[in-house]
């Protein structure tokens, strides 16, 4: 395949050419309620090339039938000429890689036999359904994919990867009368079957706690110091800072710019944000990125202080600064763009029992059914809740929506617990039509002095 | 392709198989912050089979141009080994409605087309102050769906998206407006000129920030700040929903749920719409469908499968992607009084549809955060506002900030305080304005 690429390489005629080829495999096993849903194998094969005249715009084409290869090279060279662009797009320098990685599959799920996939899944379902009749129905997917990768660029990389990648999710839906509430589980892992036996216990609580919110009274709106657990302390930071750090959204836009300057104060000295692509076995891991570039840790905020953002070799080079490894793809279908890996905010000190020591009346946001950032404000619905009364945590609430301004939020961020842990969760990212990318965050505890906490807003 | 994969599957299924074959190719010009930065193409071909064996049924896909028939018949059977029985009766040869999908001008424009229309749009919104994204996308879709009793269509199609965004940065003060055309055509001048005059109007009120109302008030929603409240109602309304016993609307058929103003229908016969099509993903003929009517519920959505489990007809909604198995899914969605929309949209311009002279203190939502999380189904719903105005004594006096919204949908679309003149396509949906009373409004 590489000399083929290799090959393909030598007769494009712009100045910068990439081709990527990506052949997936891919099963998936879903049961709702007691009734399997589905359970399928599929493959998946095409390419993606982009290429850069000088003085042009990119010129991408993506394709499913690796025949036209050689034509859609062309193609990718014509259309990067039909744009004509002053000043010109410029790609900052990364050292040519050439590597074979072979990740660890960590079992590989090509070898396990569908209806072992169906077993497994079949019994994470059962344990939710059994945990009692209040739990009405049930939606329990397995998925799996291995992927084998090429990459190759006229700057002179060469990559060949194979890359796992595993996914557990759980919805337990409990119901009584017109009352309807739910529990999530979600795994997401670039490991293989190994990492997902033995996960009952996560599957089974979700749907105990779906049913104990039945009986949860809803939180009383209002304004309170906030507790994030490290679940929902990550979506935020992705959602409500990590966003704003990718270059994409700064590199031309001068106004943005100004709200972004590095060393610009964003919270209190507790807070130190960061995004690691390199880190082992998280969903958002690679050892390198759709541009050929190397993933790395990536300081964001230090001690509450702007200190860097997220880059492709296009944004790098546009603010004289040095890419990150954050270009990426979702799949051949789409050329890569900025875009987070695995985020984090950095272990603090002490534990949970400091953050609410003296806290008279508090909320302690639990997990999280979905997050949204627009601009500067933010919107966070948790999976659940507990009031914090004199210091200690008391009843389940539920409908624990957190709504606030981004700028405001961080910097009433006052404490930040030494418990750090990674989400692993699944799902993924939206970005620019290309979802759901596989990423993950990280966070210990962190206390909010004063936040928005919305059930019944209105009071 | 899909003849002989339908072939070898009638062989090795005692119970039949349908398929489906799409080749699309798109086409996108993108201009980044004001300045034209990309052109790219998609050529994209798949397969996806199902067949019924020994009562089971099971599904496979694949983009591998060198695919064996067999190689993916076998893997269809293997799912099948696996799956649940299943009654499911592949539908028989029926006659296709008539409905024009395929546009040789959007089909034929060259790529200097797109990119004069992304240009005449950016020309139409750049300001000081301000940056301007545009993006152009045409593609163009072939489909073939057959299954193995008899029932077969074709149809080539096109669709078009023209979609741009304003961002206005002030010190920390962020604001993005946006539109989309959508259509199966290309747009015409008079069309994008619409689209920056709906996008300018909305930018023009924005720069004025006021203080946010507070209490039960009335809050007129635009066609597209509706998300909200429409989400749980096309969910309830889904087959789907009803089948697993948490559609609220399950067992409200004859009912009247809604204001007698409300009604809802599905129309995949829509002229001109990227959604529009002859048949469905499963060889169903398409039908206008009308599931709420005068606020009384009439139906629900179906594919064949949710119709065979429920022991009901396909309504002609199975959606169905290379990969995975068909499920149930909306056309064209047309909210009002009822009739068929025609053209772009020619109501009323002005923000509101004639729905503010009413209000003395409220609100004027056009976007929310957050839509779509949570627990949807119940109705419930509590969302900081993304772009809201404010109004008074009937009219918008300014764009409000840190205010959120919260209500039940149900509670809200039992009474309506009014529907707009301004009924306009947002995305795939259709409706006017809507003015609700007792919207809870709070600030922070």
């Amino acid at each position: 395949m590489i000399d083929r690429l290799t090959a393909a390489l030598g007769n494009s005629r712009a100045d910068y050419t990439e081709i990527r080829v990506e052949r997936s495999w891919t099963t998936a096993v879903t049961f709702r309620g007691r009734r399997l849903e589905s359970a399928t194998a599929s493959e998946d094969l095409g390419g993606c090339v982009r290429a850069l005249y000088r003085g042009g715009g990119w010129g991408v084409a993506s394709f499913t039938s690796l025949d036209r290869l050689e034509a859609m090279v062309a193609r990718a060279a014509e259309l990067s000429r039909a744009v004509s662009l002053d000043p010109p797009i410029r790609l900052a320098e990364v050292r040519a890689q050439q590597a074979e990685a072979l990740l660890d599959l960590d079992g590989d799920v090509r070898g396990v036999p569908l209806a072992d996939k169906k077993r497994l899944i079949e019994a994470y379902n059962g344990a939710m359904l059994a945990v009692s009749d209040r739990i009405v129905d049930t939606l329990a997917a397995y998925r799996d994919e291995v992927s084998e990768y090429w990459y190759v660029n006229s700057d002179g990389t060469v990559l060949h990867e194979l890359r796992p990648e595993v996914t557990l999710s759980g919805t337990a839906v409990a119901r009584r009368d017109g009352v309807i509430e739910k529990g999530l589980e979600s795994i997401g892992l670039r490991r293989g079957w190994k990492s997902v036996q033995g996960r009952e216990p996560g599957f089974r609580e979700v749907a105990e706690r779906a049913v104990a919110l039945l009986d949860a009274p809803m939180v009383q709106g209002g304004t309170y110091p906030v507790i994030l657990d490290p679940e929902l302390a990550g979506v935020f930071i992705h959602e409500a800072f990590g966003h704003l750090s990718e270059a994409d959204f700064v590199y031309e836009n001068p106004q943005a710019r100004d709200m972004m300057t590095l060393g610009r104060r964003f919270g209190k000295k507790v807070l130190n944000v960061g995004d690691n692509g390199a880190a082992p076995g998280l969903r958002g891991t690679l050892p390198f990125d759709d541009e050929g570039t190397p993933t790395q840790d990536t300081a964001l905020i230090t001690e509450g202080v702007l200190v860097g953002r997220l880059h492709s070799r296009e944004t790098a080079a546009t603010m004289g600064e040095r890419p990150t490894g954050n270009a990426r793809a979702i799949s051949f279908r789409h050329p890569p763009i900025v875009r987070m890996t695995n985020t984090y905010i950095a272990n603090g000190r002490g534990s949970f029992d400091d953050l609410i020591r003296d806290v008279k009346l508090g909320v302690y946001a639990c997990g999280a059914f979905g997050g949204q950032t627009m601009l500067e404000n933010f919107s966070f619905t948790a999976a659940y809740g507990r009031m914090i009364r004199d210091g200690r945590v008391a009843e389940l609430v539920k409908d624990v929506v957190l709504a606030g301004n981004l700028f405001q939020t961080l910097d009433r961020i006052d404490h930040i617990a030494g418990d750090f842990r990674w989400n692993e969760m699944g799902g993924g990212c939206g970005k620019g039509g290309q979802s759901p990318l596989p990423v993950t965050e990280g966070a210990p505890h962190v206390r909010i002095e004063e936040a928005l906490v919305g059930g019944d807003v209105a009071g | 392709m899909i003849e002989q994969l339908l072939e070898r599957a009638r062989i090795r299924a005692d119970g039949g198989a349908d398929a489906l074959w799409r080749r699309v190719e798109r086409t996108a010009i993108a201009l980044e912050w004001g300045r034209l930065k990309a052109a790219g193409v998609t050529e994209e071909a798949g397969a996806n089979l199902r067949v019924r064996h020994r009562g089971r049924v099971g599904v496979a896909g694949t983009t591998a141009a060198d695919i064996a028939a067999d190689e993916l018949v076998g893997r269809a059977l293997a799912s099948a080994e696996l799956g649940e029985e299943l009654p499911l009766a592949f539908p028989v040869r029926a006659e296709l409605p008539h409905v024009t999908t395929f546009f040789d001008r959007a089909a034929g424009a060259p790529l200097d087309d797109l990119i004069a229309i992304g240009r005449s749009l950016l020309a139409r919104l750049e300001r000081e102050g301000c940056r301007v994204n545009v993006a152009v996308e045409r593609e163009i879709a072939e489909t073939r769906v057959a299954n193995s009793a008899g029932a077969a269509g074709e149809y080539r199609s096109t669709g078009v998206g023209v979609s741009a965004e304003v961002w206005r940065i002030a010190g920390d003060d962020v604001l993005a407006i946006g539109d989309v055309f959508e259509g199966a055509n290309l747009p015409s001048d008079d069309e994008v000129e619409a689209l920056a005059a709906s996008i300018n109007r909305r930018l023009d009120h924005a720069l004025r920030i006021v203080a946010p109302p507070a209490g039960a008030l009335p809050v007129v929603f635009t066609p597209a700040g509706l998300s909200a409240l429409m989400l749980p109602v096309t969910q309830a309304l889904s087959g789907k929903t009803v089948l697993q016993g948490i559609s609220p609307l399950g067992a409200k058929v004859g009912e009247r749920v809604f204001d007698a103003g409300f009604s809802l229908t599905d129309d995949p016969l829509c002229a001109g719409r990227a959604a529009s099509r002859p048949l469905d993903d499963e060889c169903v003929p398409s039908q206008t469908l009308v599931l709420v009517e005068r606020g009384v519920v009439r139906r629900f959505i179906y594919d064949l499968e949710t119709a065979a489990r429920a022991k009901m007809q396909s309504t002609g909604h199975g959606v169905r992607s290379v990969f995975g198995k068909p499920v149930p899914g909306y056309t064209n969605i047309i909210v009002g009084a009822g009739g068929r929309p025609t053209g772009g949209g020619g109501g009323s311009h002005d923000l509101g549809g004639g729905l503010l002279g009413d209000v003395k203190d409220g609100l004027l939502v056009d976007d929310l955060i957050g839509v779509g999380q949570g627990n949807v189904i119940g109705g419930a719903f509590s969302h900081p506002v993304a772009l809201a105005y404010r109004i008074e004594r009937g009219e918008i006096t300014g764009r409000v900030k840190d205010a959120a919204v919260a209500g039940n949908a149900y509670e809200l679309w039992r009474r309506v305080g009014g529907f707009g003149n301004d009924g306009r396509w947002a995305g795939s949906r259709w409706a006017p304005s809507v003015l609700l009373e007792g919207v809870s409004v709070a600030g922070r």
